[in-house]
């Protein structure tokens, strides 16, 4: 199996991005559920589709982008960008919920806040979003760090192929499927420093900023 | 003060994701082939090997082998998602030709399927006389308590033997208290049956493999070298594969077949017999073999 | 000259569940110059009523007018016109960062260059006697520090209406002093200021009416 370091980066790398892409419209779309009491009837489905089994996700999107799906024209599937859509895609929710969450109870506050001030619907986002910055670091760690330890996208999509889709998780799995039990351990011990190194990493920074 | 910093930092991750994106996309160009491959193959480390051979005389480009059971590797190709197919499944790849998925095809290696079983064989297997009558000794030993056999149940091409090896013996199995259907790949049926003491099919690489790893404790070969235990192994190119990846698929097609004296020697050194035997000695044997399987 | 009428409520219903109404055809109108105390039972509807006057709340029925011009005839004229009503928290609401931040904020979200910002805190925290706070933490204040806090922020973007929640709740007597002075000598400027407040003494000092909120409606005291 190719060297450890490089499967490390390359699941940060994918892992990361997915969740900075996942962000994009995660967040304002938490933020938009949080001030609309329409958009908010979501929440509970939301919640519910966190508990989605990843490999559903991941058939879900390999049928999609495969190249007789409807997505197929994109050339996506087996390449790590297929694993970041993915594992965008598989994170929403979470990131979606629990910024929800931490939204609302901003908006109650800031966001009032803001209108007496005269602040437009822009500016009253800004603000709120700023203030509720730490809790919504916590939301986007908690997509980050199930997009690291999920399996079934990275397998389904990305296809384990080595030295290119290969994944902390994905190796695991294939360690495991070829008998070499210790390295799927020590894969697996890797896995868990990194989300805990990134998750205090988080929480020093939010001691920072509080 | 800490608050800028703060800032600073954010940017500057921010900043490195980005440039790690875009970097991510301006790879150097490589062709990629997309080859989906049975788990019991690419974990011998064949295929790989093979690939750094072909590298050899044709750089610049990526054989990505995608591991999974012959069913769904030949269902991906079905897809549309792979170019070339490594399998071992005559019966499906029958299936998949006549429904025009596959076009071109060759057996480039074969070896045997092996029954293994506790060291003590309570079903007495090592005397059977063909691979039919092992399984229905075992079947006999399973309905009066003495055995137990572990089934991939994967629609692998293991999988896939095994049952016809089944039917071969009149016998259904299936639904039987004994008879495990694993769900899983061959190394973790074969650790499987080792813990549960029980029987299984399996071929002789990651048996192998796993022996010499000391994984597999009591787990023997008891019976194996027979025709009706063939296990042959073919290349296809996927019909709708196309444009520069159709060319490296149809010239590292072409290397496997052409350079089975690379697949004769791999891993005696390492486990003291071949893994595979190359198929050009006996081809039109192979051949008639490997349509008996598809139609049987 | 004739003192312009700055906010009216005309025959304004609210409900919050759409069940209750929290007010009930309130009328009330306020002119520059004007301080108007509103007293009345606890859960009457005063931070309800003062809420829409600020028009945080949106009434199911009925119209509020600034200056004239109905405010929620559409959602430009709302945002508009709110930026001349501006409503103080009972409990004040700091965001992170300074005291200076807190107060500058309403300043920065219009868009004032730094030297008009920075002259109008000090103008306002001068006011109210804070200077001295404004480099502090604005999370790590004292109650009463935080109100005068709130109370610069709003006096800072200059609002035709001053609508203040309970503003003496958690002061001493020399703070109730201060923000008496204030709240007259800004009604003085021809700016109308309502106040909510349980505390009648101080509310006499101030008042120039007095209304009293029963049962959901605005009525004579």
């Amino acid at each position: 199996m190719e060297a450890l370091t490089d499967i490390v980066l390359r699941s940060l790398w994918v892992s990361g991005s997915a969740t900075l892409l996942s962000s994009l419209w995660s967040l304002p779309l938490a933020y938009a559920m949080a001030v609309s009491r329409r958009l908010g009837l979501l929440a509970p489905i939301m919640e519910a589709l966190v508990g989605v089994p990843t490999v559903v996700v991941g058939l879900v999107m390999y049928m999609l982008l495969s190249r007789t799906g409807p997505l197929g024209f994109l050339n996506l599937l087996y390449t790590p960008y297929a694993i970041i859509v993915g594992e965008a895609v598989l994170i929403t929710p979470v990131i979606v919920s629990t910024a929800y969450r931490v939204i609302r109870r901003s908006v109650e506050t800031y966001g009032e806040l803001a209108r007496t001030l005269g602040a437009g619907p822009l500016q009253a986002a800004a603000l709120v979003l700023s203030q509720s910055a730490p809790g919504l670091a916590a939301s986007v760690v908690m997509g980050f760090s199930r997009a690291i330890g999920e399996l079934g996208v990275a397998f389904m999509v990305g296809g384990n192929i080595a030295g290119y889709t290969r994944t902390l998780t994905t190796a695991i799995a294939l360690g495991v499927a070829m008998g070499e039990y210790e390295l799927a351990m020590q894969l697996g011990l890797v896995l868990i420093a990194l989300t805990l190194a990134v998750s205090l990493a988080v929480r020093a920074s939010k001691r920072l900023w509080e | 003060m800490r608050r800028a910093l703060l800032a600073a930092l954010t940017v500057a991750a921010a900043a490195a994701a980005l440039v790690a994106l875009v970097a991510g996309w301006q790879q150097e160009h490589v062709i990629r082939v997309r080859a989906t491959t049975t788990t019991s193959l690419y974990a011998t480390g064949l295929l790989e090997f093979l690939e750094e051979e072909f590298k050899r005389v044709r750089p610049g480009v990526e054989i990505d082998f995608i591991t999974v059971g012959s069913g769904e590797a030949l269902r991906r190709a079905a897809q549309g998602d792979a170019c070339l197919v490594f399998v071992h499944a005559p019966s499906l790849e029958l299936a998949y030709i006549r429904a025009g998925v596959l076009e071109r095809g060759a057996i480039f290696a074969y070896n045997y399927f092996v029954i293994v079983g506790p060291s003590d064989d309570p079903a007495g297997v090592r005397a059977a006389a063909s691979a039919a009558e092992a399984f229905r000794r075992i079947y006999e030993a399973g309905e009066a308590g003495l055995a137990r056999f572990v089934s991939r149940g994967d629609n692998s091409g293991t999988h896939v033997r095994e049952l016809s090896i089944w039917r071969a013996a009149g016998l259904d199995p299936r639904g039987r208290p004994w008879y495990v259907e694993r769900g899983a790949g061959m190394a973790e049926t074969l650790v499987t049956a080792s813990e549960m003491q029980a029987y299984t099919l399996s071929d002789i690489g990651t048996y192998l493999k796993l022996k010499r790893e000391g994984r597999l404790h009591d787990l023997e070969v008891l019976y194996t070298n027979s025709s009706e235990l063939i296990n042959i192994y073919s290349v296809y190119l996927v019909s709708s594969c196309a444009g520069e990846e159709r060319e490296v698929a149809e010239e590292f097609m072409e290397f496997v077949v052409e350079r089975q004296d690379l697949i004769a020697g791999y891993g005696a050194d390492e486990y003291g017999q071949p893994l595979f035997y190359p198929a050009r000695e006996r081809l039109d044997e192979l051949k008639r073999l490997w349509w008996s399987l598809a139609e049987g | 000259m004739m003192a312009m009428r700055l906010l009216a409520l005309e025959d304004v219903w609210y409900s919050y569940d759409g069940k209750r109404w929290v007010l009930r055809s309130a009328t009330l109108s306020v002119s520059g110059g004007e301080v108007v105390a509103v007293v009345g039972p606890n859960g009457a509807g005063k931070t309800t009523l003062l809420k829409i006057m600020g028009l945080l709340y949106r009434p199911q029925r009925g119209r509020v007018l600034v200056k004239g011009v109905d405010a929620w005839a559409s959602r430009a004229a709302a945002l508009r016109l709110r930026r001349s009503v501006v409503y103080v928290h009972e409990r004040p609401i700091m965001v992170r960062g300074t005291v200076l931040d807190n107060v500058a904020l309403g300043l920065r979200l219009r868009g004032l260059d730094g030297a008009e910002v920075r002259r109008r805190v000090s103008a306002v925290a001068r006011a109210l006697g804070i200077e001295g706070l404004l480099d502090r933490d604005a999370r790590k204040l004292s109650a009463g520090q935080a109100q005068l806090v709130a109370l610069a922020r709003a006096l800072a973007v200059e609002p035709d209406v001053l609508l203040l929640d309970e503003p003496f709740a958690n002061l001493d007597e020399e703070g109730r002093e201060v923000v008496a002075d204030v709240i007259r000598g800004y009604s003085r400027e021809g700016r109308a200021v309502v106040v909510v407040s349980h505390d009648r003494s101080v509310l006499a000092r101030v008042a120039t009416r007095w209304v009293r909120v029963r049962d959901g409606r605005v009525e004579a005291p």
